[in-house]
């Protein structure tokens, strides 16, 4: 595939993404609504308008961040379709598919309304609106488990395997780990292979397994969870930590013995953490500072090959920190938070 | 039949400035149109760019007039 036209757009549309200063003048907007106004004069312009016609206050920034992540991401995979790009696209987008799923399953399992569910989903995936909208509409988790077979969606297929699991225990966290596990399992399987592009896609996946199996240890340590039934909850496939590592992390007491065990692996950042975490079980800090990471390193690919994946992969990750770091803002501005505080909360990379 | 080396030669030197003119330009065109696309204030620097591999083709003609001027 020649990635010449796709990755000049990309870069084009990566060059008008908001730097440092702009978010310090949105910071400085002194509530919500001259938030909104700013946001006007953005690229955001056009959804922006659309949601605060729909929706008041931030309600409305928060559905045209929506609609602006799904326009941009469908763009670029307009410019790949057909093409092996589109396979690695999809890798990445498919994970909002299973974001999607998980909320339509949260949503029925507290019982929430259908519009409440329609709010927190994002169809920036394989999975489109009109599908999600039909998921939303059935009973119970039972019934989207069978509606996602009926369909022949490759989701199924997890959840159809954990639902007697699920009935046992009564744990939507089961259906969940499945979820990822057959999320990490298939895209891995997908980037296999030893071209430059698979491997910069592998090498993120990979990552992300190993910072997802820290969050689950660190919730494991604090909560004093049953360590054998913990590690059914690790997913395989990691970059650093493999199932034997990852069990004598768990083996261990307290999160400053993991954080002492990982110093001599890329996340021995964790020990520049203050102090305060540690001693107060507050794992928020640590997780904050492993999705840092993993964002800082997507966005990091934006320098790779220029006649590769890396320029769109790297630009997918870049356009979620912003919208990340706009949604931050938002709900900060709405809730009066000091903006010393909200710039601790802004990731920039 | 004598001095069919010459012309050959000439045609060689700017058969290769042609095709690296293309392929330069199909290349820089491809990614120029891409650019143009997204931030049409950049057109004008990407004509200057999609003209520079001109050069080669050019140079591949000097190089041919001097073996049919010069190779006696």
């Amino acid at each position: 595939m020649d990635y010449g036209y796709v990755n000049a757009r990309v870069k084009g549309m990566n060059s008008i993404l908001f730097n440092r200063k702009y978010y310090d003048t949105l910071i400085l907007k002194a509530d919500i609504d001259s938030l909104i106004t700013e946001l006007e004069k953005s690229p955001y312009k056009n959804e922006i308008e659309e949601g605060c016609v729909l929706h008041p206050g931030i309600l409305g920034i928060e559905y045209a961040l929506r609609k602006n992540l799904i326009k941009n991401y469908h763009k670029i995979l307009g410019l790949v379709r057909g093409d092996i790009g589109e396979i690695y696209i999809n890798v990445f987008l498919n994970r909002w598919d299973i974001q999607n799923i998980k909320t339509i399953l949260r949503g029925k399992n507290i019982h929430a309304s259908p519009n409440e569910i329609l709010e927190c989903l994002v169809p920036a995936g394989e999975l489109d609106e009109a599908t999600l909208t039909e998921l939303m509409k059935q009973q119970d988790i039972r019934s989207v488990i069978d509606l996602l077979a009926t369909w022949q969606i490759s989701y199924s297929h997890p959840l159809t395997m954990y639902l007697d699991e699920y009935s046992e225990k009564n744990d939507l966290a089961v259906l969940e780990y499945a979820l990822d596990k057959y999320y990490y399992e298939h895209s891995l399987s997908i980037v296999a292979g030893k071209k430059y592009d698979s491997r910069i896609i592998h090498d993120l996946l990979a990552t992300e397994i190993d910072i997802v199996n820290i969050k689950t240890i660190l919730r494991v340590i604090r909560d004093s969870i049953d360590i054998e039934e913990t590690q059914s909850m690790l997913l395989p496939g990691g970059k650093i930590f493999k199932h034997k590592n990852l069990l004598e992390l768990i083996n261990t007491n307290s999160i400053r013995d993991v954080v002492r065990k990982v110093e001599s692996t890329p996340y021995s950042f964790l020990s520049d953490i203050p102090e305060q975490a540690f001693l107060t079980d507050k794992i928020s800090a640590f997780e904050k500072e492993l999705d840092r990471y993993i964002i800082r390193k997507g966005i990091r690919t934006l320098r790779g090959d220029p006649l590769s994946i890396s320029i769109v992969i790297g630009y997918l990750w870049a356009k979620f920190n912003e919208i990340t770091n706009i949604r931050i803002i938002a709900r900060c501005k709405n809730a009066y938070i000091s903006d010393e505080e909200l710039q601790e909360e802004l990731i920039y990379v | 039949m004598e001095g069919w080396e010459v012309p050959i030669g000439a045609a060689i030197a700017f058969a290769a400035g042609a095709i690296g003119t293309a392929w330069a330009q199909s290349r820089i065109g491809a990614a120029g149109a891409g650019t143009i696309a997204e931030k049409p204030e950049t057109s004008g620097s990407i004509i200057v760019l999609e003209a520079i591999p001109e050069t080669l083709v050019i140079l591949g003609f000097v190089v041919a007039s001097m073996i049919i001027l010069m190779v006696k």
